[in-house]
């Protein structure tokens, strides 16, 4: 009966044989499997639709390692560049001659896709720079605050800023790629440039963080003034870093437009950037596989609880949160580097 | 010196200057905004006075948020994310009482499983209360099994009793008009007592005797008064979600966290871990009630004063007046009681505190019960001003905490300070824009505020 | 030291510098000189300021008043990251590695680039893993590369801490006790180290309350009280001084 903390707390800390080494290898063959085995369950147009949602949170996750694995800032504000990318992408490229009657008229461009996506990463990449400079003094629990603070700016930019984002009707008709005069509207098309781009992605934070600079981002992690001492200007690297990852999330954005041809601000309310640094969490802190299972995970989790018998549809959202939540609290107490993760936080 | 080190120095103090440069813009920027806004009021006194009277409610209400996180922040060194829960679930709470009388409870709710759950946490956190209070006075003199019956009764009778509560919310009045009633009787006997061992100078001590009656009475009418009033339901309703709210955040910090700060090298395990309660809970919350807004039914003070030519609620002065009773309450609390004095050794040392015989286990959990009662209360207030909807916990989460961050972390003043200017800021700064940039307004204060004045306005002594 | 000494002997030297935490005057007025080539140690009751010193001129403190010259070349404002190509480095009095980084990757950091666009396009190439291996092997760690930082014992750490700098090709080592809670044999090692430091013609400057080390090693020592300097010199001799002697027992 007696409840001794230091008793209890020593019980955790050693932990049960099964989960000693071998949790990666489980991770991995559990997730994998699963999406596997259900994918080849529901079909060919089922499994293009979740590998796309799966790209597009792959490249958003990867992108936010980088800050939070790699750098060690914990950044709750990436939904905001997903969602500058994604409204670059719409007002560049949505069709100018969609009725715009009753909602207030919004400039268009009616560019092509592949003309708006590299003016929506570098304009991700400028407001980065921006808050960046702002961002950089900050650190470990003020700068979550301060994250937080950017995406409740970036979304309330969305929602009210009317005469460029129409608000909450949101942006219809924006443009899908186009190769030469062959219009990708197939699903499975997409997917192909949507895997590309993660593809894309993977490799160049794959260069970054096996190069000198992805070394001195760790370190820069543990110890920012030990690192300063060794003559590197940490402000600048953290910029960088941040710049990069915003701009990958801008491209997330930009494809995750053109991909529904439709957005509104619920799509990057602060929810979801929450999830995002749960995905990362999850999949593993510093590791960039780590981030792809997490992504995989998170997708997978969402469309299996849609089988589950006792659960209404309307609810699923709100059952993954509940998941989700619950998974952040075991993995921090257990195992706080995430599934397959390098750095504990 | 050389000509070469005279330019290295020059160049070096010109460097410097650069950066009180910055500085400098920030305070002149500062300046000339708060100077614009005083030509504003001094334009238009009436309206200001009007932006003051809507501004003073939402700051108490922040205000109350920064005082519980400011409170939990400096007794444990991290940032608690349930708080936000902790809102949702006060404000949620009172809907869940009310809800059945409430617009021909069209929108009633009454789960047995939350039920369960609330008296579930609630008869934990009493036998956790015995536990600590009594395992090791009566553990020489009776044999296991006989202290876990003399334990198990108490517990299961809580719990019962709180079922029987959530469960029959259209009878609150007269299920709870006992426990007013002991109470009121229990604290009138206290203060009748004190005032007669003040009056009498220790004598006469068989005179006490003859209050035990006074205070039975009183005791007695007032649970009468509560039991015959319906009106009584809504006030007693908050009083349980706070209690529900604070029974959870102790829940949670004696069964999870005190496991977790032993492990934890870095606050930040901490902050990710509650932020993941935080989601659950919003969650369920969303589950239980839709993530529609919903009222609160009407609270007394709906007549609208008016002073000076500007228009306040009986109710919002209601609300500044809790959050200035909250403020002075936790600082006799902290500052006159034992049990304070102990709060503030924890937040200066854990480990001393420990050696020197402090209970910091229990110490530290009532501090999280404290905490959620406040962040439960500030929930409430804000549900009667406006509307609740799950999400409100986040929001008012992180208005709490930039209350506190300006305020100056970890300072019980400028808690308070912190949230009233909070509110208040909000308010001035949508005089030229819409409303719907308050949420944009307070972020940028706190980063313009932590980017040129990390301190705060009162930093921590 | 009464003769006039031409400067260019002096590797660092302070210029009446101050720094203050609030009302504590933690370093105060202070003009040091330190000699090129040589091993210099600072020592001092607890509270001296030694450690406000070292965080001075490694520049993780800002100067409150006074000037640094390094190289015969004034500085009035001396930042962290600008040290190394001031040709200064320094230790920790408590260790501070990357601990969730490899031992490896701990000596990496010392070697690779430093300008942001290069470092990113650099990898690691022969001439660093050749440079520390021979550091790692230096200071008796070569087993250990692959392990975690933060898994080391604390003597481990400590010699880790040292070979990071010596991965740093500068003139001027600062080592704030750099010898205290090792085991002889570590402690031989780092003895060697810095004597090997001398014979390349570097300049180090260590804190140490160990006064059998400091009369071994130190060519030149410097008293530290309260701030201010209370005597400079040869260190048999200083060492040998009643006040220096009540500055350490209390008065």
């Amino acid at each position: 009966m007696a409840l001794n903390t230091q008793a209890v707390g020593n019980l955790l800390r050693r932990r049960p044989r099964f989960a000693r080494g071998n949790i990666e290898l489980w991770a991995n063959l559990v997730i994998l499997s699963w999406a596997a085995a259900f994918m080849l369950w529901q079909g060919v147009g089922f499994a293009i639709t979740v590998s796309t949602v799966f790209a597009i949170w792959a490249i958003l996750a990867v992108s936010l390692n980088l800050v939070v694995g790699y750098t060690g800032l914990l950044s709750v504000g990436h939904v905001g560049f997903f969602g500058i990318g994604a409204y670059a992408m719409a007002i560049l490229s949505s069709d100018a001659s969609y009725e715009q009657l009753r909602t207030e008229a919004i400039p268009t461009f009616g560019w092509p896709f592949f003309a708006a996506l590299p003016i929506s990463v570098v304009l991700a990449g400028l407001v980065a720079i921006v808050v960046g400079v702002a961002f950089n003094r900050f650190r470990d629990d003020i700068y979550v605050l301060v994250s937080f603070g950017f995406a409740v700016i970036a979304f309330n930019l969305f929602l009210n800023w009317r005469p460029l984002t129409r608000g909450a009707f949101g942006i219809h008709e924006i443009a899908r790629p186009e190769i030469g005069g062959w219009t990708l509207n197939g699903a499975f098309e997409f997917l192909v440039l949507a895997l590309v781009f993660l593809a894309i992605v993977v490799l160049i934070s794959w260069f970054i963080v096996t190069s000198s600079f992805g070394r001195v981002l760790t370190a820069i992690r543990e110890d920012e003034q030990a690192i300063e001492v060794f003559g590197y200007q940490t402000a600048h690297y953290k910029l960088a870093i941040w710049v990069i990852s915003a701009m990958m999330a801008g491209l997330a954005g930009a494809l995750f437009g053109s991909w529904t041809s439709f957005i509104d601000p619920n799509s990057f309310v602060l929810l979801e950037s929450i999830l995002l640094v749960s995905i990362v969490i999850l999949g593993g802190l510093a590791t960039i596989w780590g981030s792809l299972l997490g992504a995989m995970a998170f997708v997978m989790l969402e469309e299996g609880m849609r089988f589950l018998p006792f659960l209404p549809t309307e609810y699923v959202g709100q059952a993954r949160q509940v998941v989700l939540g619950v998974l952040l609290v075991l993995l921090m107490l257990f195992r706080p580097q995430g599934l397959v993760g390098k750095f504990r936080l | 010196m050389s000509l070469a080190q005279l330019k290295v120095a020059a160049l070096s103090s010109a460097l410097r200057i650069q950066e009180h440069h910055s500085r400098a813009l920030a305070t002149t920027l500062t300046t000339a905004v708060v100077a614009y806004v005083i030509w504003k009021i001094v334009q238009s006194p009436e309206q200001a006075l009007q932006f003051a009277f809507n501004g003073l409610p939402v700051g108490a209400v922040y205000a109350l948020l920064a005082l519980g996180f400011t409170l939990v922040y400096s007794t444990v060194w991290f940032f608690d994310l349930y708080y936000g829960a902790a809102a949702a679930l006060g404000a949620y709470g009172v809907f869940y009482l009310r809800s059945q009388d409430f617009l021909g409870g069209r929108y009633d709710v009454n789960s047995h499983f939350v039920n369960i759950v609330f008296a579930a946490v609630v008869a934990g956190v009493v036998a956790w209360a015995l536990h600590e209070n009594f395992h090791s006075r009566l553990r020489s003199r009776f044999r296991p099994k006989v202290l876990l019956a003399l334990g198990a009764l108490p517990t299961g009778a809580v719990g019962v009793y709180m079922w029987l509560v959530l469960a029959n919310p259209s009878s609150l009045n007269a299920l709870l008009s006992p426990v007013i009633g002991v109470s009121v009787a229990a604290v009138a006997f206290w203060a009748l007592q004190r005032a007669h061992r003040r009056l009498s100078f220790g004598r006469g001590r068989s005179a006490i005797v003859a209050l035990v009656p006074a205070a039975a009475a009183l005791g007695a009418y007032c649970g009468f008064l509560v039991a015959v009033t319906p009106e009584s339901k809504l006030y007693l309703g908050w009083g349980v979600s706070c209690l529900l709210a604070g029974a959870v955040s102790l829940a949670l910090y004696r069964g999870l966290y005190v496991y977790m700060r032993l492990r934890a090298k870095s606050p930040l395990i901490m902050l990710v871990a509650s932020l993941g309660i935080l989601l659950a809970i919003t969650a369920i919350i969303t589950i239980i009630f839709r993530a529609a807004p919903r009222p609160l039914p009407e609270a007394f003070g709906s007549d609208v004063w008016t002073i000076a030519g500007a228009n306040i609620k009986g109710f919002n002065v209601f609300a500044i007046g809790v959050a200035l009773a909250g403020f002075a309450g936790l600082l006799v609390l902290l500052k006159r009681t034992a049990f304070g004095t102990a709060v503030r050794a924890i937040g200066d040392d854990e480990e001393v505190s420990k050696v020197v015989g402090i209970n910091t286990t229990v110490v530290v959990a009532v501090v999280f019960f404290i905490g959620a009662m406040f962040a439960a209360l500030a929930g409430i207030l804000s549900g009667h001003d406006t509307a609740i909807q799950p999400r409100m916990g986040l929001l008012l989460l992180l208005k709490g905490w930039i209350a506190s961050v300006i305020g100056g972390i970890g300072n019980l003043h400028g808690a308070i300070i912190g949230g009233f200017a909070l509110g208040m800021i909000e308010q001035f700064g949508i005089w030229d824009l819409a409303g719907e940039w308050k949420d944009v307004i307070s972020f940028v204060v706190l980063i313009v505020f932590l980017s040129f004045w990390p301190q705060g306005l009162l930093p921590r002594r | 030291m009464t003769t006039e000494v031409d400067p260019r002997v002096f590797a660092l030297e302070t210029k009446a510098i101050s720094k203050s935490f609030g009302a504590v005057r933690a370093v105060d007025q202070l003009s040091i000189s330190i000699f090129r080539e040589w091993i210099t140690c600072i020592v001092g009751p607890n509270g001296s300021g030694k450690s406000t010193l070292i965080n001075l001129l490694s520049g993780m403190l800002p100067i409150d008043e006074g000037i640094v010259v390094i190289d015969t070349v004034g500085i009035r404002v001396l930042k962290a990251h600008e040290t190394p190509d001031h040709g200064i480095t320094r230790t920790f009095q408590e260790v501070r590695l990357f601990d969730q980084i490899t031992v490896w990757d701990n000596i990496m950091v010392g070697l690779t680039e430093r300008r942001l666009f290069p470092s990113l396009l650099e990898r690691t190439k022969p001439r660093h893993e050749e440079k520390a291996e021979e550091i790692l092997r230096t200071v008796g760690m070569w087993e250990k590369h692959d392990a975690m930082a933060g898994d080391l014992s604390y003597g481990q750490r400590k010699l880790l801490e040292i070979g990071r700098v010596m991965a740093l090709d500068v003139n001027i080592y600062l080592f704030d006790e750099p010898f205290a809670g090792l085991f002889p044999r570590m402690l031989e090692r780092v003895k060697a180290i810095l004597k090997e430091m001398r014979a390349q013609k570097r300049t180090v400057i260590f804190v140490s309350h160990n006064m059998d080390i400091v009369r071994e090693l130190s060519d030149h020592i410097f008293v530290l009280d309260s701030g201010s300097l209370l005597a400079v010199g040869e260190v048999d001799e200083v060492l040998g001084r009643s006040a220096v002697i009540d500055a350490y027992l209390g008065h």
